[in-house]
C-alpha cells in the first residue's frame, strides 16, 4: 500500500522542529548583531513602580527580598539593578536586603557588581546591607517582620549586625517604608502579602517572572500590592532611571521573536484550516 | 582579565551550549551537563542548609540558649525518614514544621485571599459610570462569581441543565486568562534565552580563541548526537 | 500505644503548634509573642535541616547506580556525586559566600540553572506552532487573546499601535484578573479546608509512608 503524497497543508503543518529552533536562534542573534533600536513604551505599572520609589521621603528604610534563583536571573536581574540604581541615587535612603532563595546572596553580589556600586558613594553597613538567606519562606518572612534581631544577629557573611549603623532603630516590618520583592517563586511573592502587608500594611512592590504576573494581579487590584511588574519590563525602568542596560538591549530581540511567534501561529492555523477544508484529517 | 574569571566564563559557556543541545537531540554532553546541574543543586542546597543551621541554630546554642539543643535533636531525627523501621520518628519534627506552616497560612489567608478579594469585588461600581467601564466591571464580577462557582460546586447536578451556563462563562473567562498567561510565559522564556545568548556573544565570544572554539564545540556536539551504532568512532563495545 | 506514638502524637503536635500561632495572631499577641518567636526560629532551623534531603536522596540513588555499574549511567552518576561532594566541601569549609564557592557557583550551577529555565523557550516555540489552533470557540478565544498580548509584548508593535496597549490593559484588568481572583478564592477555601483537616487529623499526607495498622485511621 503506497503512502499518500503529502499535500502543501501537510508540509505546512509539519515543519521540522530543527527549522523552528533555527529560526528562533536567527531571530535572537541577528537583532543582537545588527541592533535596530526599537522604542520601548513605558507601561502604567512600571511608571507607578518608579513613582513610588521617587516619592520615598529622606530617611526611609527599604526592605528588599532578593529571592530569585539562577533560572530567573536573566529576566529579573536587569530590573533589580535599575531599581537599586534609583534607590542609591536618592539621598538618605537605606536598603536592607534579605533572601528567601538560597541562591539570593550570591546573585545579589552579582547584581551589585553589575551595578558598580562604588559610583554611588554608598557604604556597606551604613547605607545598605544584606542580612543573608533565611530558610522557611513564610516562616522567615513572619520572623523578620516580627523582629530581625530575634531572627538573625549577623549579615550574609557572618559579621555581627551590631557592627553596622544601618540596623540601628531598624528591627521589624513597622520600621520599613517600603518592601520590594524580586522572586521566581509564587510562594514568596504571595507570602509577603500574607505575612507583611496583611499584618503591617507595608507598601509592597512585586517584580516577578512575566508568567507569574497574572496570578499576582488580584492582589494589585485589591490594593495589597502597589505595583506588579515583570522582569521583562526592565528596559522601561532603565529608561526612567536613565541607566540603559540589558533590559533595553533585549527590546529588539523580544520584538523580532514575538513577530516570529505570531507568524508561526498564523502559519499553523492556515495549515490546519487549509487541511480541514480540503478534506484532510489533522 | 584574571585566569579564574576566564576559566569561569569558558565553563559557563560550554555548559550553556551543552544544555541547549537537548532541544535538538539527546547526547552525552547534555547528559554530562544535566548531571552536573543536579549534583550542584543538591550540593548548593546542602551548603546553605548547613549555613543556616550554623547561623540560626548553632550561634544561639553556643551563646547559652540551651533550648536550641531540642531543635538540633529534632533536625537530626528528620533524617530517620530514610530508615526502613524507624521512619515514623521523623514525623515529630515534620509535624512542627507543618503546624507552623498551617498556623502562619491560616491566620492571614482568610484576610488576604478571601476577605480582601471579596471586598474588592463587592466595591466595584456598575452603575453611575461610563457604559464601557460599567460593562467591564459587571463582566469582572460575573467572571469572578462564575469561576468561584465552577471550582466549588463540582458535582454533576450543579453543572448540568441551565446551570451549565455558569460553567461556560467561567471557562471562557479562564481561557482568556490562560491566553494572557501563555503570552506572558513566551515573553519570560524568550527573555531568558536572550540573557544566555547575550552572555555567549558578549562575554564568552569576545575572549581570545573563543570564536575558534565555537565551531569545534558545535561540531563535537552534533557528532555526539549521532546514535552510537552509526558513529564511526568510538566503536560500541559488543 | 504504638499507633498513638506514631500517628496521634504528630497530629497533636500539628494541632498545638498551629493553635499557638492562631491564638497569638487573633487573641493573645503579647502573652504568646516570645513563644511564637521561638517557634518561628525553630521553623527556620528545621527547614534548613530539610535542605539536605535532596543530597541524601541523590547519594542513595546514584550511589546504587555506581555500585551496580548500571550500563550507560554509572559514569554520569559518579560525576554527579563528585560535584555534590565538591560543592559541599568548598561551601562548608570555605564558606557559602566565599570567593572560591562563588566561583564554583557562577561557573557551573548558575549557568546551568539559567540555561535549563530558558531552554523551555524552544519547546514553547514548537508548541505555539503545533498546538495553538482555533479548533473550537474556547481555543479560538485563547488564541486571540494570546496573539493580542504577544503583539503588545513586542515593544516596537506596542509603540507603533497604541491600541494594543489599551486592549492588553483591558484583557489584564478584566478577564485575567477576575478569573485569577476566582481561582484564588477557590484555592484559598481549599487551603483553609486542608489546613483545618490536617489539624484535626483527617488529612495525614504529611505523615509520609504509613504502615497497614496506621491506615485504619
Amino acid at each position: 500500500m503506497t503512502a499518500k503524497p503529502k499535500t502543501i497543508w501537510d508540509r505546512l503543518e509539519d515543519i521540522p522542529r530543527e527549522i523552528l529552533y533555527g529560526l528562533l536562534l536567527v531571530c535572537i542573534i541577528v537583532p543582537m548583531l545588527f541592533p535596530i533600536g526599537f522604542p520601548v513604551p513605558i507601561s502604567v505599572e512600571v511608571k507607578r513602580w518608579y513613582d513610588t520609589i521617587e516619592a520615598l521621603p529622606a530617611g526611609s528604610v527599604v526592605m528588599v527580598d532578593f529571592g530569585y534563583s539562577g533560572g530567573g536571573e536573566p529576566e529579573l536581574a536587569p530590573f533589580a539593578v535599575a531599581t537599586y540604581a534609583q534607590l542609591f541615587r536618592k539621598a538618605d535612603i537605606k536598603v536592607v536586603t534579605m533572601s528567601t532563595s538560597n541562591e539570593g546572596p550570591l546573585l545579589w553580589e552579582k547584581a551589585m557588581t553589575e551595578l558598580n556600586i562604588a559610583r554611588f558613594g554608598k557604604e556597606y553597613g551604613k547605607d545598605y546591607i544584606h542580612i543573608g538567606y533565611i530558610a522557611g519562606v513564610e516562616t522567615a518572612m513572619a520572623a523578620v517582620g516580627k523582629s530581625i534581631s530575634a531572627t538573625t544577629t549577623t549579615d550574609y557573611k557572618g559579621t555581627p549586625l551590631s557592627k553596622y549603623s544601618i540596623m540601628q532603630g531598624v528591627d521589624s516590618a513597622e520600621d520599613f517604608a517600603l518592601l520590594i520583592v524580586y522572586t521566581t517563586g509564587g510562594d514568596q511573592s504571595e507570602g509577603w502579602v500574607r505575612q507583611w502587608y496583611t499584618s503591617y500594611k507595608t507598601p509592597y512592590l512585586s517584580c516577578v517572572l512575566a508568567m507569574m504576573v497574572p496570578t499576582m494581579l488580584p492582589y494589585q487590584k485589591a490594593g495589597q500590592i502597589v505595583s506588579v511588574v515583570s522582569g521583562a519590563q526592565a528596559g522601561q525602568i532603565e529608561i526612567l532611571v536613565k541607566a540603559p542596560g540589558r533590559g533595553v538591549k533585549s527590546a529588539d530581540v523580544i520584538t523580532v521573536t514575538h513577530l516570529l511567534c505570531i507568524a508561526l501561529v498564523v502559519v499553523g492555523n492556515i495549515a490546519y484550516f487549509g487541511k480541514k477544508f480540503s478534506g484532510g484529517k489533522s | 582579565m584574571e585566569l579564574a574569571s576566564v576559566v569561569q566564563i569558558w565553563l559557563a559557556a560550554l555548559f550553556t551550549i551543552w544544555i541547549y543541545s537537548i532541544a535538538f537531540r539527546d547526547n552525552p554532553f547534555f547528559k554530562f551537563a544535566e548531571h552536573t546541574f543536579v549534583g550542584a543543586a543538591a550540593g548548593h542546597s546542602l551548603v546553605y542548609g548547613v549555613d543556616n543551621i550554623l547561623r540560626y541554630g548553632w550561634a544561639p546554642l553556643t551563646a547559652g540558649n540551651m533550648l536550641y539543643a531540642v531543635v538540633f535533636v529534632l533536625g537530626i531525627l528528620m533524617y530517620m525518614r530514610f530508615h526502613k523501621t524507624y521512619f515514623w520518628v521523623s514525623r515529630v519534627p515534620i509535624s512542627v514544621i507543618v503546624g507552623i506552616g498551617i498556623g502562619l497560612t491560616l491566620r492571614s489567608t482568610v484576610t488576604s485571599e478571601f476577605i480582601a478579594q471579596i471586598v474588592s469585588t463587592a466595591q466595584m461600581k456598575v452603575l453611575g459610570l461610563g457604559a464601557w467601564e460599567g460593562f467591564s466591571n459587571l463582566l469582572f464580577i460575573i467572571i469572578t462569581l462564575t469561576t468561584v462557582y465552577f471550582f466549588i460546586f463540582t458535582f454533576p447536578k450543579a453543572q448540568g441543565g441551565r446551570l451549565s451556563l455558569i460553567s461556560t462563562i467561567a471557562r471562557y473567562g479562564m481561557m482568556a486568562a490562560f491566553g494572557y498567561s501563555f503570552a506572558n510565559t513566551v515573553l519570560s522564556r524568550f527573555n531568558m534565552i536572550f540573557g544566555r545568548i547575550d552572555f555567549l556573544m558578549n562575554t564568552w565570544l569576545v575572549l581570545p580563541y573563543a570564536m575558534l572554539a565555537l565551531p569545534v564545540v558545535l561540531i563535537l556536539v552534533i557528532y555526539a548526537m549521532i546514535p552510537t551504532e552509526k558513529r564511526p568512532w568510538p566503536k560500541p563495545k559488543n | 500505644m504504638s499507633i498513638i506514638m506514631k500517628k496521634s502524637v504528630p497530629i497533636a503536635l500539628v494541632f498545638i503548634t498551629a493553635v499557638i500561632f492562631l491564638l497569638e495572631y487573633f487573641v493573645l499577641p503579647t502573652e504568646l509573642k516570645s513563644t511564637v518567636t521561638m517557634l518561628q526560629n525553630w521553623g527556620i532551623i528545621l527547614t534548613a535541616f530539610t535542605l539536605g534531603f535532596g543530597a541524601v536522596n541523590m547519594i542513595m540513588f546514584h550511589g546504587k547506580q555506581v555500585s551496580r555499574r548500571a550500563k550507560g549511567q554509572w559514569p554520569y552518576s559518579l560525576w554527579l556525586l563528585i560535584i555534590l561532594v565538591l560543592f559541599t566541601l568548598v561551601g562548608v569549609i570555605m564558606g557559602a559566600t566565599s570567593t572560591q564557592y562563588s566561583w564554583l557557583y557562577s561557573s557551573s550551577y548558575f549557568a546551568l540553572s539559567a540555561t535549563v529555565y530558558s531552554s523551555l523557550g524552544f519547546y514553547m516555540t514548537s508548541g505555539i506552532y503545533r498546538a495553538l489552533r482555533a479548533k473550537n470557540a474556547e481555543s479560538a478565544l485563547l488564541l486571540i487573546v494570546g496573539v493580542i498580548v504577544l503583539a503588545r509584548n513586542a515593544p516596537a508593535l506596542a509603540a507603533q499601535f497604541p491600541i494594543l496597549v489599551n486592549m492588553d490593559s483591558w484583557l489584564s484588568s478584566v478577564p485575567t484578573t477576575s478569573a485569577q481572583r476566582g481561582i484564588m478564592i477557590g484555592a484559598a477555601l481549599g487551603a483553609i479546608a486542608l489546613g483545618l483537616r490536617t489539624m484535626i487529623g483527617r488529612e495525614t499526607g504529611f505523615l509520609g509512608q504509613t504502615t497497614e495498622g496506621e491506615k485504619g485511621g
